[in-house]
């Protein structure tokens, strides 16, 4: 739905979130657009980056000043929960992102699970609240804030070992949904910080992938503790999981989020048939093959791909490989725009 | 010609019936199950059940009463193993399942294996598998090593952040025909490349073959990076190994 009154980018998202009416679709990124190139051009490199909250904020605000997005998303990696909780991580170099090391899990059982009282001064989730009161200062209502809060099928992978929690899945299905119910905590927690530190919206990855388990795994464990984190995080909602996931849409549309982020391993028609109105779709842009691999014109493709189809908001569909080139990410404010420029809506 | 019904398991003519849909999959295990030991279809069955403590427990019992420990292998294990692998290529079942049946098929093999070494049977092939340099996934590189463990494949797992000289060095250790190196992140792919290379300065590159595989990973990016192949899933990874093999047999004369 179209309205011709100018809109701020933060406008703009906050409407896309609501399906109501914008000026134009908003580009956004719910998960990482930092690449080496940006790196460089405002002296942010990682491993610092991640570390430091003044380097998360400048290196995350190029998104908007230099890429045209309609938002800024300063979480690059998935560890800062984790490393809270007591997980080890591999810090890595400019180059790569840093890991958490799943072989070496920190519990293996659901009462080893505890939230350390300084679940929110640790120096990692400590960098991610600080950097979010720094960007909405600099950005205040231009652009939309984005945080993250890693949900709990993915801080059991973290913290259990990917192997182990899904076997315990198997074997103790009972055990396996009271460590998600104590393991939701540490999301809501971290969730309701940012929240306070300024955030408009928080992406809440939750990697119950369809590489991995079913769409009915999903709605016997995750379902109704999503719809509890919608109740329990007053903000908009934007859930992400990687894969092919248009089996389990529907019920993720139940769950109140007010968006889905979703991978080209699904198409924009049917992903929208999937959700049926329910919930906001916000993606697709394939990261190794196109964004990475190709230029603007295969971009550009893809982004009309999904505004044909009505897609809520256009962004990569996953945090994008470190070596993506700025001009491929421009490709994508760029083909938007060209879009409604056509007439097209 | 063997029917359905001359498999005297109900509980694997019910899986085959089922799940398997493609003809010559079909014909090819219910030939296999209708001649096999009532003894070795109770293995079966309970692998593809994910039933571990009864494949120890029947395995063993199989070996007390006679049963020679490459039949209960082929059989009874790697025969039961292929049904998993189509109900995962097929989306029947997932990786919890998949990692349940492995774990039956474990506690099978942990029986079988000291026989077979002693007796110096020779497995279908050697593989070195791990994840490239800077990456710690791992979960696809362990789902193909348990559908290449059974197959009938010796495995050697490196882990995870593994260098080129590491791989390198494992293959030579091992005498392996065969290496195969998985990445999730689009960042440590190239890492592939440079193992390659690496096989390629130290004049190695011809006595292996290389298959790299990952959730980014295309027949366009294995191509470039110089890799023999790559497979969609676990269960292409196992088919593209044996292909390979014998590729580097013919190479060889063997």
């Amino acid at each position: 739905m179209k309205t011709e009154r100018s809109m701020t980018s933060r406008e703009r998202v906050l409407a896309a979130l609501e399906r109501a009416p914008v000026d134009r679709t908003p580009v956004c990124n719910p998960t990482s657009i930092a690449t080496v190139e940006l790196m460089d051009l405002v002296n942010a490199p990682f491993p610092n980056a991640n570390r430091d909250p003044e380097l998360m904020a400048r290196l995350a605000a190029t998104g908007y000043t230099e890429l045209g997005f309609d938002s800024i998303m300063p979480v690059f990696s998935i560890i800062q929960e984790s490393s809270a909780l007591g997980c080890k991580i591999q810090w890595e170099q400019k180059d790569n992102w840093p890991t958490v090391k799943m072989s070496e899990p920190i519990w293996t059982e659901a009462d080893d699970i505890t939230i350390p009282s300084n679940f929110l001064t640790h120096s990692d989730t400590k960098c991610v609240l600080e950097a979010i009161r720094l960007l909405k200062k600099e950005y205040g209502d231009e652009v939309a804030i984005i945080g993250k809060t890693m949900g709990p099928w993915s801080l059991g992978y973290h913290c259990f070992g990917v192997e182990p929690f899904l076997l315990m899945s198997l074997d103790d299905p009972g055990k396996t949904h009271l460590a998600l119910d104590r393991m939701k905590e540490a999301t809501i927690e971290f969730g309701i910080a940012q929240i306070e530190a300024g955030a408009d919206a928080l992406t809440l990855p939750d990697h119950a992938t369809g590489d991995l388990v079913s769409g009915e795994y999903y709605k016997r464990f995750l379902r109704d503790l999503h719809i509890e984190l919608t109740e329990r995080l007053p903000i908009p909602l934007i859930m992400h999981i990687c894969g092919r996931t248009v089996d389990r849409m529907g019920f993720i549309a139940e769950t109140g989020c007010a968006a889905f982020h979703y991978d080209s391993k699904n198409k924009p028609l049917e992903s929208m048939e999937a959700v049926e109105g329910k919930i906001s779709l916000v993606g697709n842009i394939n990261n190794p093959e196109t964004l990475f691999a190709r230029g603007p014109e295969e971009i550009t493709k893809e982004v009309f791909g999904n505004l044909e189809h009505g897609i809520h908001m256009v962004g990569p569909e996953c945090a994008i490989p470190l070596q993506t080139s700025i001009e491929n990410l421009k490709a994508i404010p760029a083909a938007v725009k060209d879009w409604h420029r056509s007439g097209s809506i | 010609m063997p029917e359905l019904n001359d498999i005297t398991n109900s509980f694997i003519k019910d899986e085959i019936d089922e799940f398997i849909e493609r003809n010559d999959e079909r014909f090819h295990l219910i030939e296999a199950f209708s001649q096999a030991d009532p003894r070795l279809q109770d293995i079966s069955a309970a692998l593809i059940d994910g039933d571990n403590t009864t494949v120890d427990k029947l395995t063993k019992e199989a070996l007390d009463v006679g049963f020679e420990a490459l039949e209960i292998m082929d059989n009874g294990l790697i025969i039961a193993m292929s049904i998993v692998g189509i109900k995962f290529r097929e989306n029947f079942i997932f990786v919890p399942e998949v990692l349940a049946c492995a774990r039956a098929m474990k506690a099978g093999m942990s029986h079988i294996e000291p026989i077979l070494s002693a007796s110096g049977i020779k497995p279908v092939g050697t593989v070195i598998m791990g994840t490239v340099k800077g990456d710690l996934h791992d979960i696809g590189k362990n789902l193909c090593i348990m559908m290449l463990r059974g197959a009938g494949f010796e495995v050697h797992d490196l882990g995870v952040d593994t260098s080129e000289d590491e791989f390198m060095d494992a293959v030579e250790e091992h005498g392996a025909p065969l290496l195969g190196m998985s990445a999730l992140l689009t960042t440590t792919m190239p890492n592939m490349g440079k193992t390659i290379d690496t096989f390629i300065d130290n004049d190695m590159r011809e006595d292996v073959k290389i298959m790299v595989g990952g959730a980014s990973v295309t027949q366009e990016f294995s191509d470039d990076m110089g890799a023999d192949g790559t497979a969609a899933d676990a269960v292409g990874c196992v088919g593209l190994a044996k292909t390979l093999l014998e590729e580097l047999k013919r190479e060889q004369g063997e």
